[in-house]
């Protein structure tokens, strides 16, 4: 994969309208930000078409990108994964097939943990180690499956404040832990 | 002390807000907040920066390879023979050798009938659309009646379904058709959702929410 500077140096280009930088980024995210939309929805013509929509968006903001203070991965990875999750909100509004929460399997951490390689990813990881693996889950279910407290309140089986309680705390424990 | 616990209070908000776990108004509110303070602004970044570890780990997955040439000519209209036929009629139509910019793409086919049809006005009707979706191929298609786009600033087109946030169908075009391919996850909520159009920055939205002020608005009714 490209590394930040060259992915960076992509998105100033296109931000002058330069076709082959928006192509040449396609190559070097395509895939991780398609992996991204495929487990936040779990529907694999939604991961296409979200996909790209985040690409559409990516090329059209990405003379705004200096500005956000941002690294480029996380940049990409921000816009992609709120588009996803705007689809898959969306979806459960209107859930014309059998796309209720309650039908979701509680997914498992493994998949993630066995894939982590980057550095930033190895220091969220051990972070999340120091969680409970409940609050991990719940952390995680936000992130990656776009759960509310509504929804994973009824994933855990809580209720609705001592989850908001208990995510609190693990985000301020979490960055306690990244801060160190 | 207060303050840090201010402090842990705006940190552990800000991890809600990057998460997406508070509900509409709430995300709204502390979005404005973020836009004023830069220290909170800063929080939600290091958020971002934080979490975006969890998507770092997700496998990836090699996208089928049409997606490259379908976001090609969707964005940049390559090779799009339309796009020329259409470019060439104008050229022709345009005695002066004006600069002219074309930026729509009309589609030529047999029109079939609508299965959702709105019309987005303004109140005082300087602004009118219409818009009309088929079920068949997907596309909502937005006829400029009445109003222009202003200079240097964009018009998009936000779908929202009742109780909903505001979702963005795309950018209109300043020409007098607008051709928008709905994507499948928003098609069940198209049917008695209303239809809104916001004045934007140029290139659209920077949020993904409305930014500016709603110009026009119309509910999808059967056609």
């Amino acid at each position: 994969m490209a590394s930040l500077a060259e992915i960076e140096a992509m998105i100033a280009r296109m931000a002058l309208g330069d076709r082959q930088a928006f192509s040449a980024l396609y190559d070097a995210t395509g895939a991780k930000l398609f992996g991204l939309c495929l487990r936040v929805l779990n529907d694999r013509e939604e991961a296409e078409d979200a996909l790209q929509e985040a690409f559409v968006k990516i090329w059209r903001n990405a003379d705004r990108y200096a500005a956000n203070g941002l690294s480029p991965m996380t940049w990409l990875i921000a816009l992609t994964r709120n588009t996803a999750i705007d689809r898959l909100r969306a979806r459960r509004r209107h859930p014309d097939g059998d796309d209720g929460i309650e039908d979701m399997p509680a997914r498992t951490p493994t998949p993630e943990a066995a894939a982590i390689a980057a550095s930033e990813a190895k220091r969220i990881a051990t972070c999340f180690e120091e969680l409970e693996d409940v609050r991990a889950q719940a952390v995680r279910g936000a992130y990656l499956d776009g759960m509310t407290y509504q929804e994973l309140a009824q994933r855990h089986d809580v209720p609705l404040n001592t989850m908001r309680t208990w995510l609190r705390r693990s985000l301020l424990k979490l960055k306690e832990c990244l801060s160190r | 002390m207060s303050d840090a616990v201010d402090r842990d209070d705006d940190r552990a908000l800000a991890g809600e807000f990057v998460l997406r776990l508070m509900d509409d108004e709430m995300h709204r509110a502390f979005a404005a907040r973020v836009a004023a303070e830069p220290e909170l602004a800063r929080m939600v970044r290091d958020w971002e920066e934080d979490l975006a570890g969890l998507a770092e780990a997700v496998p990836e997955v090699a996208p089928p390879p049409r997606i490259r040439q379908q976001l090609r000519t969707r964005l940049f209209g390559a090779d799009s023979p339309r796009r020329s036929w259409f470019g060439l009629r104008l050229w022709g139509a345009v005695a002066a050798a004006a600069l002219v910019a074309v930026f729509v793409l009309v589609q030529v086919q047999t029109p079939t009938a609508p299965d959702l049809v709105a019309e987005i006005a303004a109140e005082d009707r300087g602004l009118v659309l219409r818009a009309a979706y088929s079920e068949d191929n997907a596309r909502l298609t937005v006829d400029r009646v009445a109003g222009d786009i202003r200079e240097g600033r964009a018009q998009e087109l936000w779908l929202i379904a009742e109780g909903a946030a505001p979702v963005s169908l795309g950018l209109l075009t300043p020409g007098a058709m607008s051709q928008i391919a709905v994507p499948a996850g928003l098609r069940p909520a198209l049917a008695g959702a209303t239809l809104a159009v916001s004045d934007e920055p140029a290139g659209g939205s920077p949020t993904g929410q409305p930014t500016g002020a709603v110009l026009a608005a119309g509910v999808f009714v059967s056609g």
